[in-house]
């Protein structure tokens, strides 16, 4: 019966979704018809400043708030997994912070890993990577996972000052670059660079997909996974690169969005109460979808009285739900 | 050690019970010599193989928030499930047999969190049980439970391991509760490197006392 209702709930949230995209579309500065979006797409006329809005701003905007919102979802999803804790993610563990700390160096001293567009892409990339080997190789040593978080929460702290010195010691333009990079936006995303994201967010999502079973067994931890016939070692190497990879790829067009990998996977196992992966999955991925795009719905609304960035309103709207959810949980 | 027969590992508090299972299961590597299953050594086994030939059973199972009873026992089946975890209906079949088998069916669509301990242990046994290993090891099955419930989980056991026709290796510093629950004794003797074992027949028990704990008994 329980497998029926989630997926049901989940059928749910696969419906909300197209209303989130209407309401999104809906709630751009500049109203637009529908007849001009489907004209946009149908009969493209270059010298129609709306149609380049549609498929400049709007739509690459709406795609990436659904790809981040996904991504971080089901990262957050597998740190707390990985680490058996409610409080993992990719914001505390510190993964994040190296994609800061290499955008902020690749910024602001003009170290690139690459001398094209993708120099602020992979910068992120590796820095993500770096942190969570970092990461990794520590969870090796320290199994308590609460020191785990101490010490990603420490790594955060640590890149942080090394970005304030940067900050510190670098001319306007870059640090005006960099202070804009670091609130995060959904809108500096361009539809040409749409394919590449979503190959790489499909690639992460796929091989997500393939570790349902092994996430499964790790709900019980390692010791018991290992138990079960899974080789650990190689499950928690492909958590954190899949992890690193959907990670550094929202960071690296997005800036650092907080809070979303927190609170969607622990709103999901809130609201579908299993601890099977075959539905809080997909169920992370659609809700974390639907939060990021409600959550940029509401920076639209305000755009023209009070610009808010994206990352204040998922933390305003993200933390009293979860805070709501807690409580009513523990009343009960 | 033979199919049918349930063997109890008694030894004082940190001589190595655990140590020593674990090492059996292939867990953690042995410091010398070796441990080989027919004629293959337990050290070059797979993960997966491992997990078919060996369950183990830690002391305590705290429960997991959001996990249901009949989700946990069926974690058991991994070993054997394909690349998501699918369930076939053998596999149903299986994880319902075992819960029969401890007569835990009411609790099936309980959550983990909500039982008591004696509940989980019972759990922790159904999920081994469908794992379908031919060796069971168990440590310490019995130190978060009460009289009542340390008899029953014995009592269970012993009927696993007749009928079911398993081998059963279980640690304990219970020793009263061990002699009426095992057909051989595997003693740690409190200091030096003496482990000694004990059919059910030739046990002494006083002598058993001061040879594991270095005390004399008390009655």
């Amino acid at each position: 019966m329980r497998v029926k209702k989630n997926r049901f709930l989940l059928l749910v949230l696969l419906v909300i979704l197209p209303i989130a995209f209407v309401c999104h579309f809906a709630a751009g500065e500049i109203s637009i018809s529908w007849s001009t979006f489907t004209d946009a797409w149908l009969h493209f006329d270059s010298s129609n400043s709306e149609h380049l809005i549609v498929r400049e701003f709007r739509f690459p905007r709406f795609v990436m708030a659904c790809l981040a919102g996904s991504a971080l979802s089901v990262s957050g999803l597998m740190m707390q997994t990985l680490f058996n804790n409610p409080l993992a993610g990719p914001y505390i563990l510190g993964i994040n912070s190296g994609s800061s700390l290499f955008v902020a160096i690749s910024l602001m001293t003009g170290f690139t890993f690459f001398q094209n567009d993708f120099g602020l892409v992979s910068s992120a990339l590796i820095g993500a990577l770096v942190f969570g080997f970092i990461i990794l190789g520590i969870s090796f040593k320290i199994k308590q996972g609460i020191s785990l978080l101490l010490i990603g929460l420490m790594l955060g702290s640590f890149s942080g000052a090394l970005i304030s010195i940067l900050q510190y010691l670098s001319e306007a333009n870059a640090l005006k670059m960099f202070t804009l990079w670091a609130m995060g936006s959904l809108q500096q995303v361009q539809t040409a660079q749409l394919p590449f994201i979503l190959l790489l967010f499909f690639l992460g999502m796929i091989a997500s997909f393939f570790i349902v079973k092994p996430l499964n067994a790790f709900v019980l931890g390692e010791t018991e996974a290992e138990l079960l016939g899974i080789s650990i070692r190689n499950i928690r190497l492909l958590i954190i690169l899949i992890t690193a990879v959907l990670t550094g790829l929202v960071t690296a067009f997005c800036g650092p969005i907080a809070f979303i990998g927190l609170a969607v996977p622990n709103l999901v196992k809130i609201i579908f109460k299993t601890q099977d992966h075959r539905i809080l999955l997909p169920a992370s991925l659609i809700l974390g979808a639907v939060f990021l795009v409600f959550c940029d719905i509401v920076v639209q609304l305000f755009a023209e009285t009070l610009p808010l960035p994206i990352n204040a309103v998922t933390s305003l709207i993200g933390a009293p739900m979860v805070i709501y959810f807690i409580v009513k949980r523990i009343a009960r | 050690m033979e199919a049918g027969k349930i063997y109890a590992l008694i030894g004082a508090n940190g001589r190595g019970k655990t140590t020593f299972m674990k090492t059996l299961i292939g867990q953690i590597p042995a410091i010398s010599g070796g441990i080989s299953i027919g004629n293959k050594a337990s050290s070059v086994l797979s993960p997966i193989e491992k997990s078919k030939l060996f369950g183990f059973v830690q002391s305590r199972f705290a429960g997991v928030p959001y996990m249901k009873a009949k989700e946990y026992v069926a974690l058991g089946r991994s070993p054997y499930t394909n690349a998501f975890g699918r369930l076939s209906t053998k596999d149903e079949d299986i994880v319902n047999q075992s819960f029969s088998t401890l007569e835990i069916e009411h609790l099936a669509d309980k959550f983990t969190e909500e039982l008591s301990d004696g509940e989980r242990q019972m759990l922790a046994i159904a999920k081994v049980l469908t794992q379908e290993t031919q060796y069971i090891f168990l440590d310490e099955p019995t130190a978060f439970l009460d009289y009542s419930n340390k008899k029953k989980v014995l009592d269970k056991l012993t009927e696993i391991a007749i009928k079911l026709k398993k081998t059963i290796v279980y640690s304990s510093h219970d020793l009263e509760l061990t002699l009426g629950h095992s057909d051989e004794l595997v003693c740690i003797a409190h200091e030096g490197n003496d482990v000694r074992s004990f059919r059910k027949n030739e046990i002494e028990f006083e002598g058993l006392v001061r040879f594991c704990f270095g005390v004399n008994s008390p009655n």
